[in-house]
């Protein structure tokens, strides 16, 4: 079981936004749908870090990310 | 290398790793890709083994994503944390022995400049600061004393990252590290001040608190090399792990350090600088004409 991120995206699609996608370290992570103006993760690459999150709720006061354990295999 | 050597050959797309189909279909080959676009678009480096939360590893992510010519460079890299993801991406990697990265890459750039004498061949190093400025110290001022024409940029974590924590010449004086118990006691060497007396005629010096500004600091380092001499980018990229950030503080750490040492830095010579604003001038004109069209 580990953490990845998930982002909430009816919330996201709201902004207009892609600030977390610029910031992940990782790459095809964090990625952005143009045409539902969101971002969605790609569980499978993520590795837990949280810089998405600080970068979504802390600095940005958005809180559309939300970390969630998945199981392998999952 | 160049835009032939990327294409599959007709009948061999079923056969290949669909990561690489997507790279030729939605990838930078061929293109400029604006660095804003990440997300957007199959990036040039792949899956990686480094850390969770390692900014060494997101100065990799937008330094692909930066190039200005991906299928004519090449880079070289070497022992360290940073080839954990050089070697897991759709461009050329050479792995020089530990030390010999700006040696290697000499040898390189002045091989390519002879076997296409008209073409834009592209060297990049990317190593630690103990690959650049301590072990390979003497190789790193040599190749700049020559005024050889490829970049160099040191990620520096400020430690010996991938063995377990010794400390660097630029590591701040005063951390204690691992294996650094008593606390290192000089000062961190000042590598862009070296770079500029040493002859390079783009020096930067920049923590990843802005992707474009990266980007863009990247592409006028390889602009600059390929005309006129060695080029010098230093990246703070930081060890979660042997500096103990917890890795959602990462991008906190990276803007605090922007405040302190590792302020916003760029230095180039005067016709380097006429060289840039003229290819910059001449991009903006023609984005305004794409938006016009
Ligand atoms: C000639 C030689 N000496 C020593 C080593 C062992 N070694 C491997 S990585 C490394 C230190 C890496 O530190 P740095 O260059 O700062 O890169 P980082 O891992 O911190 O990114 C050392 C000493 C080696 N591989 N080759
Ligand atoms: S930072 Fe938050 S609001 Fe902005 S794109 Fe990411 S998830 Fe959406
Ligand atoms: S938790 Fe880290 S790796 Fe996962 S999406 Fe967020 S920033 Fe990227
Ligand atoms: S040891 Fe440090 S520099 Fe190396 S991959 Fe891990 S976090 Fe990054
Ligand atoms: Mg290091």
């Amino acid at each position: 079981m580990y953490f990845v991120a998930e982002v909430n995206e009816k919330e996201c699609a709201k902004y207009n936004c892609k600030q977390c996608v610029l910031f992940c370290p990782e790459p095809n992570c964090l990625n952005y749908k143009q045409s539902d103006h969101t971002a969605w993760v790609w569980a499978d690459r993520c590795k837990g870090c949280e810089i998405c999150v600080y970068v979504c709720s802390d600095l940005l006061k958005r809180h559309c990310i939300e970390m969630v354990m998945v199981k392998t295999g999952d | 290398m160049g835009l032939e050597y990327v294409k599959i050959s007709p009948g061999f797309e079923k056969y290949m790793p669909r990561d690489y189909v997507d790279l030729v279909k939605f990838g930078q080959f061929g293109k400029e890709i604006d660095v804003m676009q990440l997300g957007q678009f199959k990036e040039l480096v792949e899956e990686h083994p480094m850390c969770a939360g390692c900014y060494m590893a997101y100065f990799i992510r937008v330094f692909y994503a930066a190039l200005p010519k991906p299928e004519d460079t090449i880079v070289l890299g070497t022992a360290g944390c940073a080839r954990l993801a050089l070697s897991q991406a759709a461009v050329p990697f050479i792995y020089g022995n530990y030390g010999d990265t700006n040696a290697v890459a000499s040898g390189l750039k002045r091989a390519l400049s002879i076997r296409f004498p008209d073409k834009d061949k592209d060297v990049v190093v990317i190593a630690g600061d103990g690959g650049l400025m301590d072990i390979g110290f003497g190789m790193t001022m040599h190749s700049w004393f020559r005024r050889e024409k490829f970049t160099t940029i040191m990620v520096d974590n400020e430690v010996y990252g991938n063995t377990g924590g010794q400390e660097s010449g630029m590591s701040p004086k005063g951390i204690q590290l691992k294996m650094a118990p008593k606390g290192k006691q000089f000062d961190k060497i000042n590598a862009v001040e070296l770079a500029q007396v040493a002859g390079c005629v783009y020096v930067a010096r920049i923590s990843p608190t802005n992707p474009k500004r990266i980007a863009k600091v990247i592409r006028r380092a390889i602009l600059a090399a390929r005309k006129f001499g060695p080029t010098f980018i230093h990246a703070y990229t930081s060890c979660n792990i042997e500096y103990s950030i917890p890795t959602r503080e990462v991008l906190a750490d990276a803007r605090a350090r922007e405040k302190k040492d590792f302020k916003f830095y760029e230095w180039m010579t005067d016709e380097v600088k006429e060289y840039l604003e003229e290819i910059e001038r001449k991009e903006k004109e023609k984005a305004k004409q794409e938006v016009k069209s």
